[in-house]
């Protein structure tokens, strides 16, 4: 006989618990449990039957990892946290019989835990770290953009507003930005560091209120681990591209609010080697190339030659294999040191679009109104090569003025004014400098080229700023929209003209019509051409009868062609199981619901399209 | 009026202060002393304490309250008066010779008399002299006032006679007079003369000084120079206080002290007291944690990153992205929690106007919630065409031939319940709820021959045999056996001599309850049955007749009775017998296994199979259905469809298991009828949703190779009626022809 099994020994019962048997087990409270959970990056997990791992109970609980919570029992943060909760009593005891020297004491050997080693629990490797900035960075823009009160104090909102200003340099320093999106929310910013892609979202410069149903202890629990994490992951960025950690910051010039550049970078004396280089990159003049920049490069090669016009499928066809090649080159180079020859050439290569992209403004000087935000365009053109300059009321530092004869750019979002008492030397340099809006500087980065400055021109309405992030597959692209859409209407309209024409001719025709019909319908060659030359004979054009062939094409398209097949097919719906018909059922809704997002866009594109052609025929 | 007796004493103890000086002012006019002393009391309260009473009343919306301390201290102060007094007279007597704190009287010779007199100093009328000598017309006291609320008067006056209230006018003239009079607002309502009364100099000085916050008392200085009593120069002691010697703990180094002082001095030698650290600077220092190699422990899965901000989400999005009134007005509808999307997108035409978004805060707090409170689910993303999950099966139409509309339709005046297609494929019998059977020709769907029946016909089933021609109608409690007419005189001759042969054969030892009756051969006619089977009482309709392939035996199952309702027919021994002495569930149907001799019998949820020459159970399918309602073998005998009411048919594969094989649900409402073709791979089913469903079954002689099922065609054209739709399908023995009968009253031929 077997060993009796007693029920809940083994199997979820045991591998699960809940999150009150897990406080109990650990002998905190709720709040330092939550803090722990944060901390060490806990969640609650799902069993695959709540039953079977709460005792037959199917309450609503949470439950966790039996194992995650006996990690938990000797993490040293605990051990930290119950000292904390006895330094509590000590202190609140003393100064409630008045020792003060005491607890002055106390106050000076206050516990006190550190997160290293849970940042290098949590992110093993520095890709780890750099793949899970993006909520770090989106928090410490946040909070370096909050005001100061009782429950944030301003050292940590000035420690916040340090760590954006130190990400900033490096992004700018190394021109790894990629991306940016205005969008209503705030700004995205998209940059690629160590081949990983980190998005993070800056709020616009407004002073923002905490709303009251938001807990800022969990927020400030996170943000404690988040600036370890990101004065690690600067320690390392930095002092990989030879830059001392932390930069120094210039008081004076901080105080003239001179942001990102209150701080100098400074190269290290004696670079010191990485004592374990991790990736195997190439560099450039200092810089890493990843494969994937090559790839990026390759594509925007491409790129522009689509623009040059030329069969396009064939272009990509090419390319495809080509990178395919790319991917193992680099992985060969590293293999074997002396195949350098190769690598040059692919350095060749790579050195030129790359720095087309990351250099884009470098011919440019911009000068910054001062109604755009300077700290959002400082970042975006100096990330891009750029030179940027803006007037004292938006803070000092600005390397030159407005009267400075290299500033090509204006970046100005003010309604145009009619100027008179504008001096002859005033016209003659507006004149040699181009007025754009901002969202001009931020439709070239994501463009990957200088656009033409017309249509941003200052007092212009703008064309629509797109996501360049893309959307799902197959969804509605506005951009594809316009040029797909606008023949088609165009021939739409053509037909609404010759209508009218047709009808007017004689009876004749309706028998050619009716043939044309059928041959269109029939999609067959013969009977086009039978048609075709009915049509001759009953004295139509070949233009006239190509589009009639078009429209009763669309026709016969619009009719259930295919209403057989579609009912073959809900048929054969019945032999599915039923897992395999609730799954086509999701898979189905999911794909309609696409569909029908889509053909709502379109119809307003359409609707808006004709009535825009109407106002310009009426006014 | 004698509420307590401590302040009253306290009160007292200050009414002796302050009246101490009165004696020596007047005890110089002898003769006027007890006349002074009486009215003393009266005037005193009038003037010291009405004036203490009435600061309040200078405000004019003092409140009751007030009032109410007023009036409540009042008799108190009545009282000390009256106790006063005789204090006042006893002290008169007796203190007044060895005080020198009053004014020293002067003695001068009278000018008239020529006798040395005492002359006192001139009294000033100041803060702690008495006001006797302002007159008070009112000596009605210190009463509440509000007792002459209703009187024309408001008191006495000193010779006893009313003083009459003065004319008050109404507030206008109270208004005008406020206007009017420069005065008028330095003037207060005194309360016994029921008038406003201008305040003196004085009182106004005083009422400065408490609103300045001052001592009330003008001739008080508080920062007077203190008198020294004790100490300052000269005046220190120089005598000790005890004679006893210094003690030697005073010069003595303390040795406890010392022994102290050495723990504390060898424990910081010793290293175990350290000194304070230094402060540590709160900012951390960063160094290379990257450096040294991780630990092998896996790193945890990194959580999902939030989803890329799409067009709609830009400040200027085209405006095929902006919300019309109602998207905008649905979005407002929605709970937070249920919007698709958390905002509305919305253009703004600069950057300079774009607000800053309200939610942000909101937003990052739920991700971070979304970190630390999700159970987070590694899902396997399907990337796959829907249309993949599809089975590929072959096109219906290279499995032709199949029925695929309807050729011709004949009606019944009732619901058709039962049909029966003859052996031959040429002749249809169909019954209906009105009793009435029906003969017609499936080729042309003319009616030859029509019986009337005694109640609903419940069943109906041609006999398989080929070389005989004749049909049983299962009515009420009774099977009849009805020949058709124009048979040809050779095989009506066969069938007459089966059913009503002229030698019965021998009757079985056990009577049973079944009587097989002839009717005599002269009442023989077309319309009649030849010969009937009366079924025990009670046992209710039959629901089913069904035959086994040889023609002898026919098994029916009847509603209601005992045994389960099944009874065996065997036609030429002219005998019945019921098979089951008890029967677990209610007998829905029987069939007999085409090749085999076994017999399929469905209860309410069960297919049980026996076998019947060696009389046992062979096996229970279970098909998982809630209640069966039809089943069919196929030919081969190997496949067994049931249906049920719950929508299922079951595909079994009697070798394989008991489990289905196939389970189909694809009807609207339950199956009501099941039908495999004879000859062709086909099968049917009809239901309740008006709707035949016509199959492929091809069944394969390998084994290995699982039956293989293709929907071919739905039919349509039965309507639904009272809920109840295609109530029966019967297939044509050698064509692909389908039959059905309706609830609507017609009964179908579905041609190929």
């Amino acid at each position: 006989m077997g060993r009796l099994r007693q029920k809940g020994k083994t199997g979820a019962a045991k591998a699960y618990v809940t999150r009150t048997s897990a406080i109990k087990k650990l002998q905190c409270s709720l709040a330092d449990f939550r803090r722990l959970c944060i901390l060490k990056g806990i969640f609650p997990r799902e069993p695959r039957s709540r039953k079977r791992a709460n005792k037959g109970s199917s309450a609503p609980t949470s439950f966790y990892y039996a194992k995650d919570i006996a990690y938990l029992a000797h993490e040293p943060v605990l051990k930290k946290l119950r000292e904390h909760k006895a330094f509590a009593k000590k202190l609140s005891r003393a100064l409630g019989r008045g020792e003060w020297s005491d607890a002055k004491n106390l106050e000076d050997n206050k516990p006190v835990y550190r997160l290293d080693h849970i940042i290098k629990e949590r992110y093993p490797t520095f890709i780890d770290a750099v793949r899970d900035i993006d909520d770090a960075l989106s928090m410490v823009f946040l909070f370096a953009s909050l005001p100061s009160n009782a429950r944030l104090p301003p050292s940590l909102i000035e420690n916040c507003s340090r760590l954006a200003a130190e990400w900033q340099l490096y992004v700018m320093h190394n021109k790894s930005l990629r991306k940016t999106f205005l969008s209503i929310k705030g700004i995205y910013y998209q940059a690629e560091i160590m081949d990983q892609t980190v998005t993070w979202l800056v709020p616009y410069q407004f002073t923002q209120s905490i709303p009251a149903d938001v807990d800022v202890r969990v927020m400030l629990t996170f943000l404690e681990l988040y600036q370890t994490l990101l004065g690690f992951v600067y320690f390392k960025l930095y002092t990989d591209s030879g830059l001392i950690y932390p930069p120094p910051l210039d008081v004076k010039k901080d105080e003239g609010g001179a942001g990102v550049g209150a701080f100098s970078l400074q190269s290290m004396s004696h670079p010191v080697a990485p004592a374990a280089p991790k990736t195997k990159a190439v560099e450039i003049d200092g810089r890493k190339v990843s494969g994937k920049d090559v790839r990026q490069a390759i594509k925007s090669l491409t790129g522009e030659s689509e623009i040059n016009g030329g069969d396009v499928d064939m272009q990509n066809a090419e390319s495809n294999p080509m990178e395919v090649d790319e991917e193992f080159v680099p992985q060969q180079s590293t293999s074997d040191p002396q195949s350098t020859a190769s690598l040059t050439t692919l350095k060749a290569l790579a050195a030129l679009p790359q720095s087309l992209t990351t250099s884009l403004f470098s011919p440019y000087s911009f000068y910054l109104s001062r109604e755009t935000s300077r700290p959002i365009f400082e970042f975006i053109v100096r990330s891009f090569g750029g030179r940027v300059g803006w007037p004292s009321s938006s803070g000092s530092g600005s390397p030159y003025d407005e009267s400075d004869d290299s500033i090509t750019h204006v970046i100005i979002d003010r309604p145009l004014v009619e100027r008179t008492d504008e001096t002859l030397e005033e016209r003659e340099r507006r004149s040699r400098r181009k007025y754009i809006q901002p969202q001009w500087v931020v439709d070239c980065i994501n463009a990957g080229k200088i656009l033409l400055e017309e249509p941003y021109a200052q007092g212009k309405n703008l064309p629509p700023h797109l996501s360049p992030f893309g959307e799902y597959e197959g969804a509605y692209d506005p951009a594809v929209g316009l040029a797909g859409q606008a023949a088609e209407e165009s021939e739409s309209e053509e037909e609404d003209v010759v209508i009218p024409d047709a009808e007017e001719e004689d009876v004749g025709q309706l028998a050619e019509k009716s043939a044309l019909q059928a041959a269109a319908t029939s999609n067959d060659a013969t009977s086009l051409r039978a048609a075709e030359l009915a049509a001759e004979v009953a004295g139509v054009d070949y233009g006239t009868f190509e589009k009639e062939v078009r429209k009763s094409r669309k026709k016969s398209k619009a009719a259930p062609a295919d209403g057989a097949e579609d009912g073959e097919q809900d048929m054969n719906k019945m032999m599915m199981s039923n897992k395999q018909k609730k799954l086509y059922e999701r898979m189905k809704y999911s794909e309609k619901k696409k569909a029908s997002e889509r053909a709502t866009l379109e119809g307003k594109k359409q609707q808006l399209q004709k009535q825009k052609r109407r106002e310009a025929k009426t006014g | 009026m004698v509420p307590d007796l401590k302040p009253k004493s306290k009160k007292r103890k200050q009414a002796d202060d302050d009246e101490e000086p009165e004696p020596a002012t007047f005890r110089a006019p002898v003769e006027t002393l007890e006349m002074l002393s009486d009215d003393e009391g009266g005037e005193d309260a009038a003037s010291d304490d009405g004036q203490v009473d009435e600061f309040p009343e200078i405000d004019a919306a003092s409140d009751s309250e007030d009032e109410d301390v007023v009036e409540g201290s009042e008799p108190d102060e009545e009282d000390n008066e009256g106790t006063d007094e005789e204090d006042f007279e006893e002290e008169d007597s007796d203190d007044s010779m060895d005080r020198d704190i009053f004014p020293k009287p002067k003695t001068i010779i009278s000018d008239i008399t020529g006798h040395p007199k005492r002359v006192y100093p001139e009294i000033e009328p100041d803060y702690d002299s008495d006001s006797s000598t302002e007159d008070a017309p009112n000596r009605v006291g210190d009463v509440p006032m509000h007792w002459y609320d209703d009187l024309p008067h408001v008191g006495y006056d000193m010779d006893g006679k009313k003083v009459l209230r003065p004319a008050r006018g109404d507030e206008l003239d109270k208004f005008l007079q406020t206007v009017e009079d420069p005065s008028a607002w330095t003037s207060a309502f005194d309360k016994t003369a029921q008038m406003d009364k201008p305040l003196s100099a004085e009182e106004l000085d005083i009422i400065r000084r408490l609103y300045g916050n001052e001592v009330p008392d003008a001739g008080y200085d508080p920062y007077e120079p203190m008198t020294e009593w004790f100490t300052g120069k000269g005046k220190e002691e120089v005598m000790p206080l005890s004679a006893a010697p210094e003690p030697k703990r005073r010069w003595v180094p303390s040795k406890w002290e010392k022994q102290k002082v050495m723990k504390i001095v060898r424990a910081i030698r010793q290293g175990r007291i350290i000194p304070s650290k230094l402060k540590t600077t709160s900012k951390k220092e960063f160094y290379a944690i990257w450096s040294e190699p991780s630990t092998s422990h896996a790193p945890p899965l990194p959580a999902p990153k939030p989803r890329l901000p799409t067009n709609a989400e830009s400040y200027n999005p085209p405006e095929e992205y902006l919300p019309t009134e109602a998207e905008r007005a649905e979005w407002e509808a929605l709970d937070p929690e249920d919007r698709e999307r958390d905002y509305l997108p919305k253009k703004h035409s600069a950057l300079r106007l774009v607000p800053a978004y309200d939610r942000f805060i909101k937003e990052r707090f739920n991700r971070q919630l979304d970190l630390y409170l999700a159970p987070r689910i590694q899902r396997v993303k399907l990337n796959i065409d829907p249309s993949t999950l599809i089975p590929k099966l072959p096109s219906p139409q290279s499995l032709k031939p199949f029925p695929n509309y309807k050729s011709l339709k004949f009606t019944h005046s009732s619901r058709a319940r039962c049909i029966s297609v003859s052996p031959d494929g040429a002749w249809v019998i169909s019954g209906d709820e009105g009793g009435v059977v029906s003969l017609w020709e499936v080729n042309v769907g003319r009616e030859v021959k029509r019986w009337k029946f005694e109640g609903k016909i419940g069943a109906l089933e041609w006999c398989p045999r080929t070389d005989l021609s004749y049909f049983v109608v299962g009515i009420e409690e009774a099977l009849h056996f009805v020949v058709p007419p124009n048979l040809s005189p050779s095989v009506l001759l066969l069938t007459q001599n089966l059913l009503a042969p002229a030698t019965l054969p021998p009757a079985p030892e056990t009577p049973s309850p079944v009587k097989w009756v002839t009717p005599p051969t002269s009442s023989w006619s077309s319309d009649t049955a030849i010969l009937t089977v009366h079924l025990p009482q009670s046992s209710g309709l039959p629901k089913q007749i069904t035959w086994h392939r040889r023609g002898d035996y026919m098994a029916t199952v009847s509603g209601g009775g005992t045994q389960g309702g099944v009874w065996m027919h065997q036609i030429t021994r002219r005998h019945s017998q019921a098979p089951f002495k008890k029967i677990r569930g209610a007998v829905q149907l029987v069939l007999f296994h085409p090749l085999k001799p076994h017999f399929f019998v469905a209860t309410q949820q069960y297919v049980r199979i026996y076998n019947l020459s060696e009389q046992k159970l062979l096996k229970t399918l279970t098909p998982g259905i809630k209640w069966i309602s039809s089943m069919d073998v196929h030919p081969s005998g190997d496949h067994l469809i049931v249906g049920g009411y719950d929508r299922k048919l079951c595909w079994f594969d009697l070798e394989l298991s008991d489990k289905p094989y196939k389970i189909l649900r694809y009807h609207t409402r339950a199956i009501r009828s099941l039908a495999f073709h004879p000859t062709y791979p086909l099968f049917a089913s009809s239901s309740d949703d008006g709707a035949i469903q016509v199959f492929h079954s091809r069944v394969y002689n390998d084994l290995m190779t699982d039956p293989l099922i293709v929907p071919l065609k739905i039919l349509r054209g039965h309507t639904v009626k009272e809920g109840l739709g295609v109530l029966q399908v019967k297939w044509c023995a050698r064509q692909p022809w389908l039959v059905s009968g309706g609830a609507d009253g017609t009964v179908g031929l579905w041609c190929s």
